[in-house]
């Protein structure tokens, strides 16, 4: 296993916030030398949820970056998802909690970063249980929520109404639970579950998934769930998918039921040869690239992943090389987001009430 | 661990309601006297404290009829407060009860509970670390028979053990330091200190540096001069008066008649706060350059007392960068500077310059200041303010050479005579407890004044040297169920993490440690934790895993599995059902599926049923019972098409599914009847028969060995019309009598 100290100086700065973070994302910064971040607190000292956005300031007089909270907002349950756009001044924010609401908040980054909930579905029937995940669509109008219960909701905001109206996609009544998605494309997007599945989704088609990835090539192994998924804008043929047993795999949707394993369950290495034998809690592309370009890299190549685990462990991985380590915490490593306008930048949070902030150079 | 009573409660008034039954609780806290009477080795004090009031916001209208108490996470109780019924038997609002939940003020003011977790997270790992170097020494050292245990690279192990958990009690906040030196600033703010580090940097260096010591008594003055300002609380401090006194400062325009100043330098002096005394000697009239020419003599005998004071020998290893005083390492050296310098001290005090000195307040403050560094016992007894004050002015003035914890001891209980004190700081018994020698008051100290989780961590620190200490810590002990001193109070610490709900994961790094009942309270603690989500759930089954528990994994999966299953959410309960391999509760929800199968059956319904049978797979150990259930649904299909027009060849898939439906093993009896049953058409079918003669033959022999089975009284009959059965016998008849006929 390479250790990234050796090959490329990595700065890590760890800030205790004496909370517990259930989510943390970047907001795409107004001007180049502006950062900021959205976290999803929660205090259990006063058992009370909230969102902050906060000033990430890289280099304060002492090396080591500060968070200077702009504004915050209380939620009526715990955070189960959060998920940015990148629309600027205002970034939104979309956050689903496990009480089974959506709110899509907006950020005002240019006067102090005042966060305005600007519509919330909180009604019975959105989703019974928590909502387990959600995904804002880039620059666009819409997000799609799904649960444990099998529903697959699309809500839409247009206008400035406070009560948002959503469709229900599907409603598997409780026989498949989703646990991650992920827009593909304006109309497409993915979704995963238990047993490692990964279902394809067009909203123009109605009445279920248009096409399904089983994930039975570990038969007879323990099985797992899907806790993550991402889309590389340029390859949208590719799912990426991180979750149980360290795994990470790729499913190209024209290599119909082979997956591509890039971790974990299935890859038939040796055991110590494994990254992490824990969950894999999310999984990002890493655009920070030292290669030129990466339309170089060729499209049957999976390109360079970031994945964060319950073991501590924040790595990159490619496909066919050996995983560079960038953190090995003593505690888990719940959430992480890769800056998309600066991808040195990296944000985690760790289990033990912490944030870390590492950049590389 | 759940104290919980129910009692009337006669208060009319709900809004001046309060939590009486918490006092009610306190009295009768269990063991307090009864354990101290069977030699219980935790100490409570038999003073208690002043009960505590917490008031109640329930918000109830109605009176009160009863409560009940019991333990919430961490330090909450929970109250469920219930109304009594109206008498007119109406329903208002308000009615009924409400569960409040009360937080018990958490014991120590000087650490929030934030601050607490985050010690409680930075502990782990140098507490890991340890535990896996003692082990790796101890397996080293019975491999080679000879060599002692503690050697080596052990006292280095110890000590970034001290190290690292010390640096955990830094609190962060941090003042400002000025960047201009105020010059009549003498005493400067650094990071507010607390009890609790103090404590640790006692147990550091009297029992984690590496023995030397007779270096302990200047350690003694360091530590003094960092934390005297903690008693000032609850004592008077040579601190405190430096404090008022710098508040003083500043309106002063001639200090030296004021006769505060000479008195706090005497004090300062006596505690050795050597930079301190000279600044302020500085702060002296006679310096100023109007005057000196008048009071030359007078200055310079400030002078020369500034001058000695600030070559004072000290026996020491090295100073910090900046402190006055004059270090020796070795002994002669010390003794011989030690000599030459109270021989100056003796001639200044004698020479005639006194007599020349016009102000009389310089001069008898400066003749007491010499008096003090002369080790005039009453002089220092009337400079310090509390015992360790005139314990540390001991060591400094009158025997610098006091060696041996032994000689310690005595002069601190001379001291403490000298100085008696009303009531003890935490810290000042905790000195006592460590220069006594005796480890169970050091425990018993640590216990009370800083809590579980010193104790804990501090037990390293008291076995690391000491081999009496050691015996003491890990002998086995009756009173205690068979468990160590040592064993007991890790599993304290750990049902103290327990209880909360952001600490419980790292509980487990301390039960591991603890040989006799850790494991098992582990497998209490996973078993205990909630399953509904399922992040938490996940982490849960991490632990297990690290630890191998593999029976607690699959029994919090069955938990999960019948959770989910029972809120709706059969997908995930079936998958943690099947990841518990859980083959008996699989059957039994095979029956609600088959039957939902069954019922529902139109094509948007089997897009809902794709995912679940895809996640059964085929292999019959991970789907349980169930696997049949992927066949079921072709059958049903190829049904479903035959309805739908698409006839003989839909006809054809049925029949095939049927007959492998029948065939396959794992097909529970009950199904085949209604299975059979769904197929009467097929045995009907009009334009030929479907079945041939074999198949014809397995379906009545199953039928025959269904009629066997329905004598028996564990069988359980299926919700189908009574004549079902015969007219499945008459179909099947005609069929093989068609069959014949056609082969």
């Amino acid at each position: 296993m390479a250790f990234a100290e050796s090959q490329n100086p990595l700065r890590v700065h760890r800030i205790p916030q004496s909370r517990y973070i259930d989510a943390v994302r970047w907001l795409s910064p107004v001007s180049p030398s502006d950062r900021f971040a959205a976290i999803a607190y929660f205090d259990a000292d006063t058992n009370s949820p909230s969102i902050e956005i906060a000033y990430v300031d890289p280099n304060p007089q002492s090396s080591s970056p500060t968070l200077t909270p702009q504004s915050s907002w209380t939620s009526p349950s715990r955070i189960s998802s959060l998920k940015t756009a990148h629309s600027t001044p205002q970034p939104l924010l979309a956050a689903a909690t496990f009480s089974g609401s959506l709110h899509i908040l907006a950020s005002d980054l240019i006067n102090g970063g005042v966060m305005e909930s600007e519509a919330t579905v909180s009604e019975l029937g959105f989703h019974s249980g928590p909502v387990s995940a959600v995904d804002l669509r880039e620059g666009g109008t819409e997000c799609v929520s799904v649960g444990e219960d099998g529903r697959v909701n699309l809500v839409c905001f247009v206008g400035d109404s406070s009560k948002l109206s959503y469709r229900r996609i599907f409603d598997a009544n409780g026989l498949v639970g989703y646990t991650a998605v992920k827009w593909a494309s304006p109309s497409e997007f993915a979704t995963g579950g238990y047993g490692f599945g990964i279902q394809w989704w067009d909203q123009r088609t109605s009445g279920g998934p248009v096409l399904q990835f089983k994930g039975n090539w570990c038969q007879g192994k323990t099985s797992g769930i899907v806790h993550s998924i991402d889309i590389h804008p340029s390859r949208k043929h590719t799912c990426l998918a991180g979750g149980s047993s360290g795994t990470v795999f790729a499913w190209d949707r024209r290599a119909a039921q082979q997956p591509i394993v890039l971790s974990g369950a299935g890859t038939g290495e040796a055991p110590n040869s494994l990254l992490s034998e824990s969950e894999v809690w999310e999984v990002q592309y890493d655009r920070y690239t030292r290669r030129s370009n990466i339309s170089n890299i060729s499209s049957t190549r999976i390109l360079p992943v970031m994945i964060c685990s319950e073991d501590g462990i924040l790595a990159v991985i490619e496909q066919g090389e050996e995983p560079l380590e960038l953190l090995a915490e003593p505690c888990a490593i719940n959430s992480f987001d890769i800056d998309q306008q600066n991808p040195s930048n990296v944000i985690c949070s760790l289990e033990w009430e912490s944030l870390a902030i590492l950049t590389r150079s | 661990m759940n104290p919980s009573s129910t009692f009337a409660n006669p208060l009319e008034n709900p809004n001046a309601f309060r939590l009486h039954s918490l006092i009610y609780w306190q009295k009768e806290m269990p063991g307090v006297s009864s354990d101290s009477a069977r030699g219980a080795l935790v100490p409570l004090s038999p003073e208690s404290p002043a009960a505590a009031v917490y008031p109640l916001r329930h918000g109830l209208k109605s009176p009160i009829s009863r409560l009940s108490i019991s333990w919430s996470r961490g330090n909450s109780l929970r109250v469920s407060v219930f109304a009594a019924p109206s008498s007119d038997g109406s329903v208002n609002d308000g009615d009924g009860g409400k569960v409040v939940e009360v937080k018990l003020g958490g014991g120590d003011g000087e650490i929030s509970e934030a601050h607490w977790r985050r010690m409680a997270y930075g502990s782990v790992s140098p507490f890991a670390l340890l535990q896996s170097r003692k082990n790796a020494v101890s397996s080293l050292s019975k491999m080679s028979m000879n060599s002692s245990p503690y050697d080596g690279d052990w006292w280095d192990y110890i000590m970034e053990y001290s190290k690292d958990i010390n640096a955990l009690l830094v609190n962060k906040k941090t003042a400002s330091v000025p960047v201009l030196d105020d010059p009549k600033s003498v005493i400067t703010k650094g990071e507010e200190p607390t009890s609790l580090k103090a404590a640790w940097e006692l147990l550091e260096m009297f029992y984690a540096e590496k023995p030397s010591h007779s270096w302990l008594p200047e350690r003694l003055v360091d530590w003094l001069a960092d934390y005297d300002s903690l008693f000032s609380g609850t004592h008077p401090t040579v601190h405190s008066k430096l404090v008022d006194f710098q508040k003083e400062l500043v309106n002063l325009q001639v200090v030296e008649d004021d006769p505060k100043y000479w008195e706090v330098m005497s004090s300062a002096l006596a505690v050795g706060w050597l930079n301190i005394v000279v600044k302020m000697l500085r702060l002296h009239g006679s310096y100023r350059l109007d005057q000196l020419s008048n009071r030359e003599t007078e200055n310079g005998l400030v002078e020369a007392v500034a001058v000695l004071i600030s070559k004072m020998p000290r026996m020491r290893l090295e100073h910090e960068a900046g402190k006055l005083g004059e270090c020796y390492k070795a002994k002669p050296d010390f003794v011989k500077a030690w000599e030459k310098w109270r021989g100056q001290i003796n001639k200044l005090d004698s020479s005639a310059f006194w007599f020349q000195c016009a102000h009389q307040q310089t001069r008898e403050g400066l003749r007491s200041m010499l008096q003090i560094m002369l080790g005039n016992a009453n002089s220092l007894c009337s400079a310090t303010y509390n015992w360790i004050e005139l314990y540390i002015s001991h060591f400094l003035y009158m025997r610098p050479l006091t060696v041996g914890l032994e000689s310690m001891y005595s002069l601190a209980q001379k001291s403490i005579q000298l100085k008696p004190m009303a009531s003890a700081h935490r810290l000042m018994g905790l000195i006592i407890g460590i220069l006594g020698e005796n480890t169970e008051v050091v425990l018993a100290e640590c216990l009370k004044g800083f809590g579980p989780w010193m104790v804990a961590h501090a037990i390293e620190l008291l076995t690391a040297g000491s081999d009496h200490a050691e015996m003491l810590l890990h002998e086995e002990r009756q009173n205690l169920g068979g468990i160590s001193i040592e064993e007991l109070h890790r599993l304290v610490y750990a049902q103290v993490l327990s209880s909360f709900p952001l600490t419980w994961q790292i509980a487990p790094i301390y039960l591991i440690s603890c040989m006799k009942h850790g494991m098992v309270l582990l497998q209490i603690l996973l078993s205990k934790q909630p399953v509904q989500d399922n992040q938490l759930l996940l982490k849960s089954i991490e632990i297990c895993r690290l630890y191998e528990l593999h029976s607690v994994t699959s029994n919090i999966m069955k938990i999960a599995g019948v959770h989910h299953w029972k809120h709706g959410r059969k997908g995930s309960g079936f998958f943690w059902l099947q990841q518990a391999r859980d083959e008996y509760r699989l059957n039994r929800i095979a029956l609600q599926l088959f039957d939902s199968v069954g019922k529902t059956i139109s094509d948007e319904s089997f897009k809902q049923w794709e995912g679940l049978i895809q996640l059964l797979g085929s292999d019959s150990k991970t789907a349980g019972g169930l696997e049949f259930l992927h066949k079921y649904r072709d059958f049903k299909k190829s049904l479903r098409q035959i309805h739908d027009g698409k006839a003989t060849d839909s006809a054809r898939q049925a029949v095939e599914s049927l007959i492998s439906l029948m065939k396959s093993p794992s097909m529970p009896q009950r199904f085949w009847l209604p299975l059979l049953y769904d197929s009467l058409k097929l045995l009907n079918w009009k334009e030929r028969p479907l079945l041939n003669v074999s198949q014809t033959n397995l379906l009545l022999n199953k039928l025959q060995e269904l009629s066997m089975a329905r004598l028996r009284p564990d069988f359980i009959e299926s919700e189908l019309p009574p004549r079902a059965l015969n007219s499945v016998r008459l179909a099947l008849g005609t069929n093989l009598g068609r069959a014949i006929l056609e082969e």
